[in-house]
């Protein structure tokens, strides 16, 4: 208390420089926070931007232009037997696909048929089964090149082949048009032909069947927490189990899926049935949290007014808090399927990393995932891939964006405050 | 004619229709008749019929397409012409499934000779199994269906009955969280005690040297330690040093600092962050990432730098675990009372010292459950560590040179050329098993601190 | 300058027709008062009548919520609050603030009491904390009940002591004003008798306004009353003539329980 008790001097000169020093720090720290958000922002845009500038070119191809005189040809196919249902083994059977090898080295000079892709012939075999007057006279298709061919021409290149297109490109030959097959066809091993179709309707019907499983379970687990279960060791341990399981590392799924659903049960692997098995195992805790949250929003006046005027409790859920609670349970579920399909790891443990060369036809036939097809694809060694995998992961990211969008869009329009 | 489950649930759905209606229907009358009034309103007594019809005929369908095939394979291979099959094995399974695509329709010709007499005995048995199959089901859902008809009555308690069932179904939906839970815990236990017939449980633990395909089975050792450090390295360490800092002062300039518009707009991106699959992510890595820092790592002369680093995989995790850790210490922030802030503005502290010596000291039992969560997220993470990890079990400290971790290995084990009993297989689930251990153990500690938190201040 | 004498020649603070806003909301207006520097002032009125807002706008705690916006002008020592070269820092340790709700900071006792003296600068070494600290909880009357535990948690104190702790470590930065709004209200009987004590006896050592719905509280420690109504100043006087002889009928029919 020896200290005298004469006022502060706020206006002094240390004082007001240690103000300074004080405001100085607030701006650096600010600064830094700022810097973090920006950060933050940058990675996205960078990440958004090597994949967009690598995967647009994924999106189109390099074709060139292929006269074929099919009267000149010896190439003998009955039209009749061109609606036959093995149309596809008449043609192949016929030769065709020397045919069209021959042709391109005529056009294109020697080793010609070293340009245009190994399955180019397909392309024509189609336009064939399409129109079989084609037969009858020349035609010029532009067939897809070879990988390599279409590296050059988006890239450029040294050496022979730079040179060879070079020239094809001076003549005119060279055209680049949207990749077809891309969007229509399962994967393949040559990039020419390789496309995202089978594995994106895997994707599907894998989420289909999760959301068919994960949705009512999800939603009945999460009414009966919140609106009937009594306090006691057994909803105890259902809460904790769900709240760890929403937290359980991925591939631990994958694990439980191989050891139960393909090894015990034998349910067909690497099929989108057990693949959604295990997606919605790995799902329904999330939707569980989100549709409690919901449902915990909706007032208790309204349980109250329901039950005041005779409703049983069945009814009073049924009727007034799950349609109050839907849109919250909805944007959570969307927000967990979108998870569920860009999920990749456990898929991996139960067989859908296989190479699937067509497209599923059922929920039990092997089947692969788009974000597997992006792994897949990115272990190629074919440079042509690099390209495609970034264009696989664009076509990912707008169905998750949208996805995401839609939910937030829900989440707006129906957010209700009490 | 084959056994169609999804066309046999439908159909049994289309009688559980009727039933309904027959139900309403019915109850109207018998109230008309006895001229009283109903204790249940005639939709439940709907309800009512078509429970008894759908309930037990699905139940014994779902049963019926699990069982049959197994019953189906026992009666073809008692035939004489399963007696010359190739005993056990990749071959004779080939055979087997080559008849029955065959005998279903789903393929024309067989692809292997020796499956031809077979499909014959397969399409019998099918065709006789299908037949059992849905006559039963059939009969199960008609005296299901007529026992609930004729207990219709004026005074019968048919919506105490439904709720009841409702009940029942919304009890057994949360019961598949338990089962869950069971079912990893069973499979991984099971199989790891397996492993560790095979292998001693110190040896995965504190064994220093992974070596599980050498190929002589004799060279193979299990020892963990590689690999944890290489999932601590990754996960713990580097994620977190490019985590923790940039998410908190986002999170931190976020609810303090930034205007309204700002948080509308940063908010969302952050999300889009943390929604971008993982495998992208690890693609990220591996192409961009990983070239870029080795090329980093040579340049100041950097021995064994590797393109598939520690550091790519861990930088770019750190950025995945950003949006996670900034929410959860945004959440944090948020549930420290107003009157902290006033109370230390009040006294004339500047928002930085207010944030920083009050708001973050008040807040860091949420933030430190927050981040023991992301910890735990990085940890189980596997495809940015599959991509662009590597999988050499190199046990260093450099953050340049490859290393590997539990998940990469788990993923390893299971891929590629697999027989199920192996010990290497059986080693994934014990690593899948450590995995999970350590992982719940770091979730509950999350979640009590975060629970007590919460407490704290309400 | 006597306690008696209504109009006070050096006012400690002085507002002239103050309006606050929040948003299109006008929650304050046109306030004009005068604070003395050795009185008890006091805000009275039924709630949601602005009399916390009032309070909050004379160390511009206001300017912590975005949409409020203060016109007119509050001076302290003549100099406006709101002006330019003010600084809000500076005028937040000068004018301190007690809450509603004791709101002590989670850490130790001393280190909430030491908190404004540490980064306002005003103790070079930790001897000079360590007597600034004594001399604060001495003087909020905490010192004998908190000295053999300084270094506990200030959340493990009682209700009462918390908002004690709340008052000294306003006072350890040595400010010329205290603003207290409704410091008793979370409290109970005796712990409120205890601050009613303490403020009067820092009553001469600073400025003291306090706002309080209770109206013997007010009558009981305060020398100046003010009674706001629907955001407006309807009354200003002594607290005895207030009490005892209001001039407005509305100040009238709050004192004697008709609203409120």
């Amino acid at each position: 208390m020896n200290k005298p008790t004469n006022p502060t001097d706020w206006k002094g000169a240390a004082m007001q420089k240690r103000i300074a020093g004080r405001y100085a720090a607030e701006r650096r720290f600010k600064f830094i926070g700022l810097g973090a958000v920006l950060l933050s922002g940058a990675f996205l845009a960078f990440l958004l931007f090597v994949m967009v500038g690598n995967g647009a070119r994924g999106f189109t191809y390099t074709n060139v232009a292929v006269p074929i005189d099919f009267k000149a040809m010896p190439l003998t196919i009955e039209k009749a037997r061109l609606s036959d249902a093995d149309a596809d083994q008449v043609i192949a059977s016929a030769g065709l696909a020397d045919i069209v090898d021959f042709a391109a080295d005529e056009a294109l000079g020697d080793g010609g048929s070293a340009l245009i892709s190994e399955n180019a012939w397909k392309e024509v075999r189609s336009a064939i089964k399409d129109d079989p007057a084609l037969l009858d006279g020349k035609t010029v298709f532009e067939l897809p090149t070879a990988s390599a061919v279409d590296m050059a021409a988006k890239d450029g290149a040294a050496g022979a082949l730079g040179a060879q297109v070079d020239a094809l490109e001076k003549d005119g030959k060279l055209s680049t048009g949207i990749h077809w097959p891309f969007f229509k066809s399962a994967d393949a091993t040559d990039p020419a032909v390789a496309g995202i179709w089978g594995a994106l309707k895997g994707s599907l019907l894998t989420i289909f069947i999760a959301f068919l499983i994960a949705f009512p379970t999800g939603v009945l687990a999460a009414l009966y927490l919140e609106e009937y279960a009594a306090k006691n060791r057994w909803t105890d341990l259902i809460e904790v189990s769900i709240n760890n399981l929403a937290a359980v590392p991925s591939i631990i799924f994958g694990l439980l899926a191989l050891a139960v659903f393909i090894n015990w049960f034998g349910i067909c692997q690497a099929s989108p049935l057990v693949g959604g098995l295990t997606l919605a195992l790995m799902t329904m805790p999330v939707i569980v949290i989100a549709s409690r949250n919901a449902i915990k929003s909706v007032p208790p006046s309204i349980r109250d007014a329901a039950l005041g005027v005779g409703a049983s409790p069945v009814q009073v859920v049924f009727h007034h808090v799950l349609p109050l609670a839907l849109p919250g349970i909805l944007t959570g579920t969307i927000i967990g399927m979108a998870r569920a399909l860009g999920e990749t790891a456990p898929l991996l443990l139960i067989g859908m990393r296989a190479f699937i060369g067509d497209v599923p036809s059922g929920i039990c036939s092997p089947s692969t995932v788009l974000p597997m097809q992006i792994f897949l694809w990115s272990d190629e060694v074919d440079r042509g891939f690099v390209e495609k995998t970034s264009a696989a992961i664009i076509v990912l990211l707008v169905v998750l964006l949208s996805m995401n969008a839609f939910a937030i869009y829900l989440r707006n329009k129906f957010e209700q405050r009490w | 004619m084959t056994f169609n489950a999804a066309a046999l649930l439908l159909l049994i759905a289309g009688l559980a229709l009727i039933g309904w209606i027959a139900g309403r229907q019915r109850s109207n009358l018998v109230a008309g008749r006895a001229g009283t009034k109903l204790h249940s309103r005639p939709q439940y007594h709907g309800w009512y019929v078509a429970l008894w019809l759908f309930a037990p005929a699905a139940l014994f369908l779902a049963v019926w397409s699990s069982v049959s095939p197994g019953l189906i394979t026992n009666e073809v291979l008692a035939n004489e012409a399963a007696q010359s099959l190739p005993s056990f094995g990749f071959e004779r399974g080939a055979i087997l499934s080559d008849a029955r695509s065959v005998a279903l329709g789903k393929q024309d010709a067989v692809r292997l000779p020796a499956a031809a007499p077979l499909v014959q005995p397969y399409a019998d048995a099918a065709y006789k199994y299908a037949w059992i199959g849905i006559a039963a089901m059939l009969a199960l859902a008609l005296a299901g269906g007529l026992y609930a008809f004729t207990r219709i009555k004026p005074d019968f308690r048919a919506r105490t009955r439904v709720e009841r069932t409702v009940m029942a179904f919304l009890l057994l939906a949360s019961l598949v969280a338990i089962l869950t839970t069971f079912g990893i815990v069973l499979s991984l236990l099971f199989e790891s005690i397996r492993f560790f017939q095979l292998v001693s449980p110190m040896e995965l633990l504190f064994g220093t040297n992974w070596a599980p395909q050498s190929g002589a089975p004799v060279d193979d050792t299990f020892g963990g330690i590689p690999l944890f450090w290489g999932t601590v390295l990754i996960g713990a360490i580097i994620a977190m040093i490019v985590a923790i800092p940039i998410g908190m002062m986002t999170a931190v300039y976020l609810t303090q600092y930034a205007a309204p518009v700002v948080r509308r707009w940063v908010k969302p991106i952050l999300e889009i962050l943390a929604g971008v699959p993982t495998v992208v992510y690890g693609y990220f890595a591996a192409l961009t990432v990983a070239p870029a820092l080795r090329e980093f790592a040579v340049m100041l002369g950097i021995p064994n730098a590797s393109t598939e680093s520690a550091l790519a995989a861990g930088i770019v995790m750190g950025v995945m675990i950003i949006p996670f850790v900034s929410s959860m210490a945004d959440d944090s922030i948020n549930a420290v009372p107003q009157a902290m802030r006033d109370g230390s503005l009040a006294l004339g502290a500047t928002p930085n010292e207010t944030i920083r010596q009050v708001l973050i000291p008040a807040a860091l039992p949420g933030v430190m459950g927050g981040i023991l969560l992301a910890v735990s997220r990085a940890i189980g993470e596997t495809m940015i560590v599959v991509m662009a990890a590597g999988l050499s079990a190199n046990l260093t400290a450099n953050p340049f040179a490859s290393v590997t971790t539990v998940t990469a290995q788990i993923v390893k084990l299971l891929t590629g050329d697999q027989e199920f009993d192996s010990a290497k297989t059986l080693a994934a689930f014990a690593l899948g098993l450590v995995l999970f251990v350590v992982t719940l153990l770091l979730n509950i500690a999350a979640l009590r601190i975060v629970k007590k938190y919460r407490e704290a201040y309400e | 300058m006597t306690q008696d004498d209504l109009t006070i020649a050096d006012p400690k603070m002085r507002a002239e027709g103050v309006n606050v806003f929040y948003g299109d909301k006008q929650a304050i207006n046109d306030v004009s008062i005068d604070v003395g520097t050795d009185l008890v002032t006091a805000f009275i009125g039924p709630s949601g009548c602005g009399k916390s807002t009032f309070l909050r706008s004379l160390n511009r705690m206001n300017d912590t919520v975005a949409s409020a916006k203060v016109t007119g002008r509050i001076e302290l020592d003549g100099e406006d609050i709101y002006a330019p070269s003010m600084d809000v820092v500076q005028l937040r340790a000068r004018v301190g603030m007690v809450f509603q709700k004791p709101n002590p900071f989670p850490k130790s006792i001393y280190d909430n009491v030491g908190y404004g003296p540490r980064i306002h600068g005003l103790a070079p070494s930790k001897a000079d904390l360590d007597v600034i600290v004594e001399r604060a909880l001495v003087r909020a009357g905490l010192w004998d009940e908190v000295k053999d535990r300084l270094l506990e948690s200030g959340t493990a104190l009682s209700g009462g002591q918390q908002q004690r702790l709340c008052i000294a470590r306003a006072i350890a930065v040595d400010p010329e004003v205290i603003l207290m709004d409704e410091p008793c209200s979370a409290l109970d009987p005796i712990a409120t008798a205890k601050i009613e004590e303490l403020i009067h006896e820092l009553r001469g050592k600073f400025a003291i306004v306090i706002v309080t719905h209770n109206m013997q509280q007010a009558a009981r420690v305060s020398q100046r009353t003010a009674f706001f109504h629907l955001g407006t100043l309807v009354e200003y006087g002594k607290t005895t003539d207030i009490f005892t002889n209001p001039k407005q009928e509305r100040t009238k029919d709050y004192i004697t329980g008709r609203y409120g």
